[in-house]
């Protein structure tokens, strides 16, 4: 009666690095969400073949220097792959140039390209920003925010605050998962009152809706009045963190990387005919 | 690294406490409903929902909140959803802003719908005029699309009598694409004005549903000038009186709090301890007088520092040695190890605060108090929700305090043995002065693995090579539980005790039919009892998340599927657990932590389950109320045959309840017990 183990679901796990303190885990937080973001601005200006390929193998190689193993991708739900194989057919039977004859059957690849080349940018976009939250400790990402926000404050944006709602934020988020689990179970437990008619059905629906809300809502509170109370006995907000947030050599690997990958990609993209946006 | 001088939470238009920790909270609840939005499948409609929190913020507080809520879980979703998550939460909070801020205006639906229109516009504008610049990535989208269309048309075309109908398709979607900022407009439009009014309606809901929350914030921010210095105090007379209420919640009382002395501070539920506390911590008080060398300093170096009940929320950081310095004011150079080596916590400092137990987290709350080398420190039933080992631990940490350091020590506690180790006891009683019949909880030593002696009814639920991993296949498995072969009989009471992370929250659930084990199975009557949820109740530790509906009679009809019309049902499920029927009528949040613990029983014994799980039925509860609870429990069990397992890290007064105790440590089952059941 043992279930495999190979045939559960694998979760998406929140907000936990992968162990191991590889030199990805290493980089400065704040270097992540600038590459992170540097790329997402490439890739929506310039969605061609190569700049998707490039990052592509960026995803990969750093996947593998921070030891990311496959496990750590949740289970893709079987209807998730019916849907992009539905999209390719359709793709396909648009045609378009290049056309491919094998035999005597000649297909046109251009819309299915299309297609592709618009589904691969968003699963390398997607894996882009799961290796940030793979290799980075949550405590570094508010003191992170707080340092690149630095400029901002200039302008009287109060980064500061936004650094300690967001460190904050991070504390609470695993403690509301778990008291939504706890609502969850709590709401399976009950019965379920038969509706007859599809107005009664509505009506239950609406009021189960805002049964759970008040009730999540009514937990949030109490927990934020009691996080006030600590904040309020240490004398309101002021460090965060102990330990001094600043990007070092390796960041600078990783910054050069980065303008390589957009140099080549916007240069290839404007002026050679390899372009494909 | 630095963040925000604690003096410009005040003069500037830094946030406060609360409204930082509100903005924090309602975040992460906006971050939550985001990321299963995005993540589960066919889920996104619950994104709606994320609104509300939102709207809650923007209806309570300044703009200023929202926009660090919009930030703080904006990250959050970013981080584990992607690019769909941030937009999620931006959206959430564009549109739960507006509602919240018509609402506060005192507007109703049409206003909000007009806004919902406008920002509909706005947002269709802004976003027609991205694409506008994004032409690549625009024609890349649209070519895409097109290639899909126009693959569906030629399918239809071959399907003979569809032709004309494959043409239409094509030229169709190509004039809507020709007029694509018109589409994303008025597509815009539609779904913002649609979320609004949804959000509008759930807000509202809400709002009146949270009429009757309490606010349980305790501690205000004293504003206070000149020197620091909050002992010797001498409190004399002195009375306090909540608003609303017409009794005095303390007092009068005279007390000396003497520099470098450790007093504790004893008495009931409803004596007064924590208003005394809070005068402490620089609440006016209502009559009588507090003298004070200079101010209170609260969460200052060399003030007053406080830890309170609850160890969750005590801590701050997510990693240990950030909790220790969390709030300092910038460039204060701190000796974290030495700090946490004192509590015990050496070698913890880089551990992540999440996985503590209750009774290190509470270590780590002292710490940070000490970082501050305060003048004064005030224990708030620091042990109450703590295991009877990370009790022992607290109390070491605090009984040699006032020898190590130049601090005075108020330790407010309802343990008697805990108050052995101070220099000096105050007892209070609840109507007013200083007595010494107080009624305290005893601590009980832990019992042997025992033998059940009595009765051998037939079988109920059966757990043979029960396992559990949580994260199965992925960098994160952890093992919960393993080889428990557990057989539980009808009319037994069983207590399962363990210590935090012993695996035995995961065993209830597990007993409950709510998690189904990785190996092994769990049976009720026979069949798994994962096919069968419902049948075994569970009481969880957190009653409130348990009672969903506004009023009394109202959840317990909802959670036993009576009929509240029918009243006669309801006094008789309020009368099993010795509740007044009067209680009916009142609304959920008016009730004591031990009538929310017995509104859940009702609810739960009304629909007569196969066996009650209860999980630390007794924490949290004064001796009054725990004693009321059991000998609930115990007459049930004995009179009406009930099935009890209690899951708890205490023994105190559960001997009568559970005759059989059974040890869990590390996810297996300490000692083989032997019982006259049918035992594999």
């Amino acid at each position: 009666m043992t279930a495999p183990a190979g045939r559960q679901r694998r979760p998406v796990v929140l907000l936990r690095p992968v162990p191991g303190r590889s030199v990805v885990h290493q980089l400065w937080a704040g270097t992540k969400l600038i590459v992170v973001a540097g790329i997402g601005a490439l890739l929506t200006y310039y969605p061609g073949w190569i700049p998707i390929g490039l990052v592509a193998v960026l995803v990969l190689v750093t996947a593998r220097l921070a030891n990311v193993s496959r496990g750590a991708l949740p289970s893709i739900p079987f209807w998730l792959w019916i849907l992009v194989f539905l999209g390719c057919l359709t793709a396909t039977f648009a045609g378009g140039s290049p056309e491919v004859t094998v035999g005597t059957v000649t297909v046109g690849l251009g819309g299915v390209l299309n297609f592709l080349r618009i589904t691969v940018l968003s699963i390398v976009l997607l894996g882009l920003g799961a290796l940030v939250s793979w290799t980075t400790n949550v405590a570094e990402i508010a003191p992170a925010v707080a340092k690149l926000g630095r400029p901002l404050r200039r302008l009287r944006v109060p980064v500061d605050d936004w650094a300690v709602a967001l460190a904050l934020a991070l504390r609470a988020f695993p403690m509301l998962i778990d008291e939504f689990r706890i609502l969850f179970a709590a709401r399976r437990l009950r019965p379920r009152d038969e509706a007859t008619s599809r107005r009664a059905r509505r009506h239950r629906w609406a009021a189960e809706v805002v049964d759970l809300l008040a009730a999540a809502i009514t937990v949030a509170l109490r927990r934020a009045d009691e996080m006030g109370d600590a904040i309020t006995a240490r004398g309101g907000a002021g460090q965060i963190s102990t330990l001094p947030s600043r990007p070092k050599w390796p960041d600078a690997v990783a910054f050069a990387i980065l303008l390589a990958l957009c140099g080549l990609s916007v240069y290839i993209e404007l002026f050679t005919p390899l372009s494909t946006s | 690294m630095g963040v925000t001088g604690a003096g410009e939470t005040r003069h500037g238009g830094s946030l406060h406490p609360a409204e930082l920790a509100h903005a924090a909270v309602m975040a992460a609840l906006s971050a939550a409903t985001a990321i299963i939005a995005v993540v589960v499948p066919f889920a996104a409609g619950l994104s709606v929902l994320g609104t509300v929190p939102m709207g809650l913020l923007a209806y309570r507080y300044r703009l200023r909140v929202l926009m660090a809520a919009t930030v703080a879980g904006g990250v959050i979703a970013f981080l584990i959803a992607g690019m769909g998550g941030f937009m999620t939460v931006v959206d959430c909070a564009y549109i739960g802003g507006l509602t919240g801020i018509v609402k506060r205006r005192g507007r109703g639906a049409p206003t909000a719908f007009v806004a919902g229109v406008a920002a509909g516009a706005v947002f269709g504008l802004v976003g027609a005029a991205a694409l506008l610049m994004l032409s690549r990535l625009r024609n890349l989208i649209f070519d895409s699309m097109t290639a899909n269309i126009n693959g569906v048309a030629a399918v239809l075309n071959r399907i003979p009598g569809l032709e004309p109908l494959a043409e239409r398709l094509k030229s169709d979607f190509a004039t809507l694409l020709d007029y694509w900022p018109v589409l994303i407009v008025a597509s815009s439009v539609f779904s913002i004005t649609m979320v609004t009014m949804i959000g509008w309606w759930a807000l509202s809901r809400v709002l009146a549903r949270l009429l009757g929350v309490p606010d349980v914030h305790k501690l205000d921010v004293v504003d206070e000038t000149g020197p620091t210095a909050p002992v010797p105090a001498r409190l004399r007379d002195v009375t306090f009186r909540y608003p609303g209420t017409n009794h005095d919640a303390l007092g009068p009382v005279s007390l000396d709090v003497e520099r470098g002395e450790h007093v504790a501070i004893t008495g009931a539920n409803g004596s007064g301890k924590t208003t005394l506390m809070l005068l402490l911590a620089g609440r006016p008080p209502g009559s009588g007088t507090i003298e004070r060398p200079g101010g209170v300093g609260l969460g200052r170096p060399g003030g007053t520092a406080v830890v309170m009940q609850h160890p969750e929320s005590q801590v701050l950081g997510t990693r240990v040695a950030d909790d220790v310095v969390w709030g300092l004011p910038p460039g204060t150079e701190t000796d974290v190890h030495r700090l946490l080596a004192e509590v015990g916590l050496d070698g913890l400092a880089e551990r992540d605060t999440g996985g503590l137990s209750g009774g290190e987290l509470q270590r780590l709350a002292v710490a940070a108090a000490l970082a501050r080398e305060p003048s004064l420190l005030i224990a708030d039933e620091i042990t109450s929700m703590v295991d009877q080992q990370g009790r022992d631990d607290l109390i070491a940490v605090l009984s040699g305090l006032t020898q190590r350091h130049r601090t005075s020590l108020v330790h407010i506690t309802h343990y008697n043995d805990e108050a052995d180790t101070a220099d000096r006891i105050v007892n209070l009683t609840g109507n007013g002065g200083i007595a010494d019949n107080v009624e305290m909880v005893e601590t009980a030593p832990a019992p042997k693995a025992s033998v059940a002696v009595h009765h051998g009814g037939a079988p109920i639920l059966e757990l043979h090579g029960v396992g559990h991993e949580y994260g199965s296949g992925t960098p994160w498995a952890s093992t919960a539980l393993r080889d428990i072969d557990l057989v539980v009989n009808e009319g037994d009471g069983v207590l399962i005790h363990g210590l935090n992370g012993s695996g035995k929250s995961t065993l209830a659930w597990i007993m409950a039919g709510l998690l189904q084990p990785t190996t092994g199975t769990a049976l009720l009557d026979g069949t798994p009892v994962s096919d069968q949820i419902g049948a075994v109740a569970i009481s969880f530790q957190a009653a409130r998340l348990q009672l969903m509906r506004g009023r009394v009679d109202l959840e317990i009809a909802s959670a036993a599927g009576l009929d509240y019309h029918d009243h006669s049902q309801i006094v008789r499920a309020l009368a099993v657990v010795g509740l007044d029927p009067a209680l009916g009528l009142r609304r959920i949040d008016q009730l004591s932590g031990g009538q929310m613990r017995r509104v859940v029983l009702a609810g739960l014994l009304a629909r007569s389950p196969r066996a009650l799980i209860l999980d630390e039925p007794l924490a949290g509860l004064d001796a009054a109320s725990q004693r009321g609870l059991l000998r609930v429990l115990v007459d049930l069990r004995r009179n009406a045959g009930l099935t009890v397992v209690v899951i708890s890290h205490d023994f105190h007064g559960l001997e009568e309840l559970c005759p059989r105790t059974l040890h869990l440590r590390d996810g297996a089952l300490a000692a083989t017990p032997t019982t006259t059941g049918g035992m594999s």
